[in-house]
């Protein structure tokens, strides 16, 4: 198990980057750098491995296709949550299930810890543009509306933050698991390929009878391409 | 006064941020007005208690899809221009709601974001390149997304009430139904080679192969089972993972 080396700097860099991907996701500008994709790797590369970071983020991501932001729905939030994975697993060496199941739960948990921020966010919103008089002058409608972007940013800063040496050290306890035998790993991966297909069926809509095909297709040509060395 | 061409453009630029201060009570408007207001600003230049009479109309509740919203914003700041009353705007207002969300959300986050997302990750299998595969998810993604924000910001301003005829009839619902189905191709792939990438060595191909068939059959089977499962499996795991290590 190698080191962890996590300097203020580097710590820094996590939060900044924690705060952007978290006011990206709804307040600005939506330009999906918060998906889970593209904040792991990003995590991943900060801590020197940005493959593992990828991993971790495609895990994430298709755990998640089911929870779309439909109005006002709940969903887990994915740039921290990724973010922090994807460096997780990288600081934790990047190789083996457990250190990857590990950071798969810490991004789907801080996922839904960044959810419940969210909520309290938005009813502070609420109270920010409440009590009327915004109208008059306007200029404080427009106030009102970059104070509740930066304080979106502060949440997100705050929650990678408080998070960032937790899961870092969590994954690295899980380094030693990457020997465990065949039977274990299996179950694992059955329920993981469960969860993934599991997400996935409720993420998309199936209106035609063809979806049931076209999906198990798909599973044949990537099989098809594995089993013949592509 | 109609707005000039600056007034669009910081009309646009804001539209980026339309839920940055969104809430449980008025959902979107506050953005939605913070939009509105340099072309407002234009429209009743001079006059300080028309301005705050339409700031306050679009303050009340109001939701939409973020990239369609630009819509909502110049349509009704074209109804201010238009000298609508009061009354014709607020109904106007309340029509275009339930399009906005409905039409935007099965386009954005039903269709085209499942497709980049996917289409990237099956570039990370083929080249092994993470950045690449970000790269093109990123570029992909966003070219679909401000082309969205300007259409709908243009198609606004030029048809005003006629707005409904283009969420009727949008210029991508004959190409919606191919990226499904070609999502549905991808997502049966990529199930099945990100856990092939994630997969233990000592498995083996075909253990891989057989426990994924299992899996991809009884999660689409049973989508909540199958997600709640791997839910709780990958938060069990820290403590799993530190019993079985020890």
């Amino acid at each position: 198990m190698s080191e962890l080396d996590l300097s203020l700097g580097l710590l820094a860099a996590l939060v900044a980057c924690g705060a952007a991907l978290g006011l990206d996701a709804v307040s600005w500008p939506q330009a999906m750098i918060s998906r889970p994709i593209v904040a792991a790797t990003l995590g991943g590369a900060l801590l020197g491995d940005a493959t593992s970071g990828f991993l971790v983020g495609a895990v994430l991501e298709l755990l998640g296709l089911g929870h779309t932001p439909y109005g006002a729905a709940v969903y887990p939030e994915t740039g921290p949550a990724g973010l922090l994975a994807g460096a997780g697993l990288a600081a934790g060496g990047g190789s083996g299930i457990g250190p990857l199941l590990v950071a798969v739960a810490s991004g789907w948990a801080i996922g839904w810890i960044g959810a419940i921020s969210i909520r309290m966010q938005r009813s502070l919103n609420e109270r920010l543009l409440a009590g009327g008089g915004l109208a008059a002058p306007a200029k404080k409608l427009e106030r009102r509306h970059r104070l509740a972007m930066v304080l979106d940013a502060l949440r997100a800063g705050t929650l990678t933050a408080a998070f960032a040496l937790p899961i870092m050290l969590l994954v690295k306890l899980a380094d030693g698991i990457s020997t465990m035998e065949g039977v274990v790993a299996a179950s694992a991966l059955l329920l993981v390929g469960m969860g993934l297909a599991g997400g996935v069926g409720a993420g998309v809509m199936r209106r035609r009878a063809t979806d049931p095909l076209l999906l198990l297709a798909g599973g044949a040509i990537a099989l098809a391409m594995i089993v013949t060395g592509r | 006064m109609k707005p000039t061409r600056s007034d669009q453009v910081a009309s646009f630029l804001r539209c980026f941020a339309v839920q940055g201060s969104w809430n449980y009570r008025s959902l979107v408007a506050g953005g939605l007005a913070n939009a509105m207001l340099p072309l407002l600003r234009r429209i009743y230049a001079g006059d300080p208690v028309r301005l705050r009479a339409a700031v306050e109309r679009h303050l009340e509740p109001f939701n939409g899809h973020p990239y369609l919203c630009p819509m909502a914003v110049t349509a009704l700041a074209r109804l201010e221009h238009d000298g609508e009353s009061p009354e014709r705007i607020d109904r106007f207002r309340s029509a275009l709601r339930a399009p906005l969300g409905a039409v935007g959300d099965e386009l954005v986050w039903a269709t085209w974001r499942p497709f980049c997302l996917l289409l990237s990750i099956t570039i990370f299998w083929l080249w092994g390149r993470p950045w690449v595969a970000v790269g093109v998810f990123l570029l992909a993604y966003n070219l679909g997304h401000i082309w969205l924000r300007a259409w709908s910001f243009r198609r606004g301003w030029t048809e005003g009430l006629g707005v409904g005829k283009d969420l009727g009839d949008p210029p991508w619902a004959r190409v919606v139904p191919w990226i499904t189905s070609l999502n549905l191709l991808l997502i049966g792939s990529a199930v099945v080679l990100v856990s092939w990438l994630v997969a233990p060595d000592t498995l083996g191909r075909w253990g891989v192969a057989l426990a994924l068939a299992a899996a991809a059959l009884l999660g689409y089977a049973r989508p909540a089972l199958g997600e709640r499962l791997a839910a709780g499996l990958v938060l069990a795991a820290p403590v799993l993972l530190v019993l079985l290590g020890a």
